[in-house]
């Protein structure tokens, strides 16, 4: 086996080799079986890594990295430096929770509720920082369902449609209190719970859509 | 739009969505970020480092991506910014344990030591271990070129070496490992 050419064979096998390489390489290579072996070994070795499939660890991760959050989340999360006092205008308190009590029964529940998570009470939420990119992943749901809608039956599309005007009306109004008062942490978990129903609504029909297809 | 398309199409949102959720404070969208991602951080990071340093180590992955969840602006997708974290982990680790012994060998001889003779290789061997058993330079390299699919630039500026280093050390790895692709 030539040591020279075969030191080459993975830059080769990857594209890598300047064209003057290549051309004498590949003239070697119509010469030597050795090589050409070598060679197509390499490549089996590429696939198969390529094809190596992912193992779940043998035991659910998940408590303790929500544990680890738990502790570290006043010191570690990256929230706003003038974290304040659970404390809104009872305007504010109406704009954030009417709407919500219309889709939920437990809407005025929460918003009386001082520092609850939205996370069922592992506690691993902190003040929101809204990012605007649930909007961007509602607005491509909204067009896949605009697309999809012929899909559906028409009191499907009825009910939908009011749900999410609800839950617009919601948003809207949760938005305005925060435009009030935009350090306010409640209202931000209010606002990302609404817009976590609403995600989920669309997924949900879109699902049903695909499924009539 | 085709079904499969869309249903892809809905799980890429559903991945954005509670990307913006966590980063906004939701814990129950981070445990669903977590749930469809720690097979492939898991797997990286036990095929990187050792098997019994991957649970602690995914986890410090996670616990990482929620403190900085904050930073990620969306330009790739989740699953690229998280993997790319992962690796910073490992790094990182690899550094605090020393791992710099024997970091770079060269020849296809790397497995010999531990694998019986060249011409046998350990029966009970297989490919992932075989991985596991490379010089951690060339194990590194490997993972993260063919496993992981970075560029020998890439790697080259995580590991602090010339993009020749990197390319050696591929090679070294595939020639090694030839011997255990039926594993």
């Amino acid at each position: 086996m030539n040591d020279q050419w075969t030191d080459r064979l993975s830059e080769y096998a990857d594209g890598e080799l300047a064209a003057a390489e290549r051309t004498a390489l590949e003239a070697h290579l119509s010469t030597c079986a050795d090589c050409r072996a070598t060679l197509e070994e390499l490549r089996q070795v590429v696939a198969r890594a390529q094809a190596l499939e992912d193992r779940e660890p043998a035991s659910d991760l998940w408590p303790g990295v929500a544990q680890r959050i738990r502790r570290g989340r006043i010191a570690d999360r990256p929230v706003r430096p003038d974290r304040r006092r659970f404390s809104f205008t009872v305007p504010q308190l109406a704009a954030a929770s009417i709407a919500l009590a219309l889709i939920s029964g437990g809407g005025v529940w929460l918003a009386l509720q001082p520092r609850q998570p939205v996370d069922g009470g592992r506690g691993v939420a902190t003040p929101a920082v809204w990012t605007g990119r649930t909007d961007a992943a509602i607005a491509e749901l909204q067009d896949a369902l605009s697309r999809n809608e012929s899909r559906l039956d028409t009191s499907t599309v009825r009910v939908v449609r009011e749900n999410l005007a609800l839950m617009n009306v919601a948003i809207a109004q949760a938005r305005a209190a925060l435009a009030a008062d935009p350090g306010n942490a409640y209202l931000n978990l209010h606002l990302a719970d609404t817009m976590r129903r609403k995600l989920e609504l669309l997924r949900r029909v879109n699902a049903i859509a695909a499924a009539q297809s | 739009m085709p079904r499969q398309a869309l249903e892809e199409t809905l799980t890429a949102d559903s991945v954005a969505a509670d990307a913006a959720l966590a980063a906004s404070g939701d814990g129950t969208a981070f445990e669903r970020l977590y749930r469809a991602h720690v097979a492939r951080i898991h797997s990286l990071v036990r095929r990187m480092l050792d098997a019994d340093e991957a649970d602690d180590l995914t986890q410090d992955v996670f616990v990482r991506a929620w403190q900085k969840l904050s930073t990620f602006r969306g330009e790739s997708a989740f699953g690229t910014w998280l993997h790319r974290l992962a690796v910073n982990v490992v790094l990182a680790r690899r550094k605090t344990l020393g791992v710099e012994r024997g970091r770079y060998h060269t020849g296809e001889d790397v497995l010999d030591g531990v694998s019986g003779r060249r011409e046998t290789p350990e029966m009970t061997v297989d490919f992932e271990e075989a991985i596991g058993r490379l010089p951690d330079g060339a194990r590194q390299v490997f993972v993260l070129h063919d496993v992981a699919g970075y560029r020998h630039e890439e790697i080259a500026r995580l590991l602090g070496v010339v993009p020749g280093t990197s390319k050696s050390q591929l090679h070294h790895a595939r020639m090694a490992l030839r011997r255990y692709l039926d594993k």
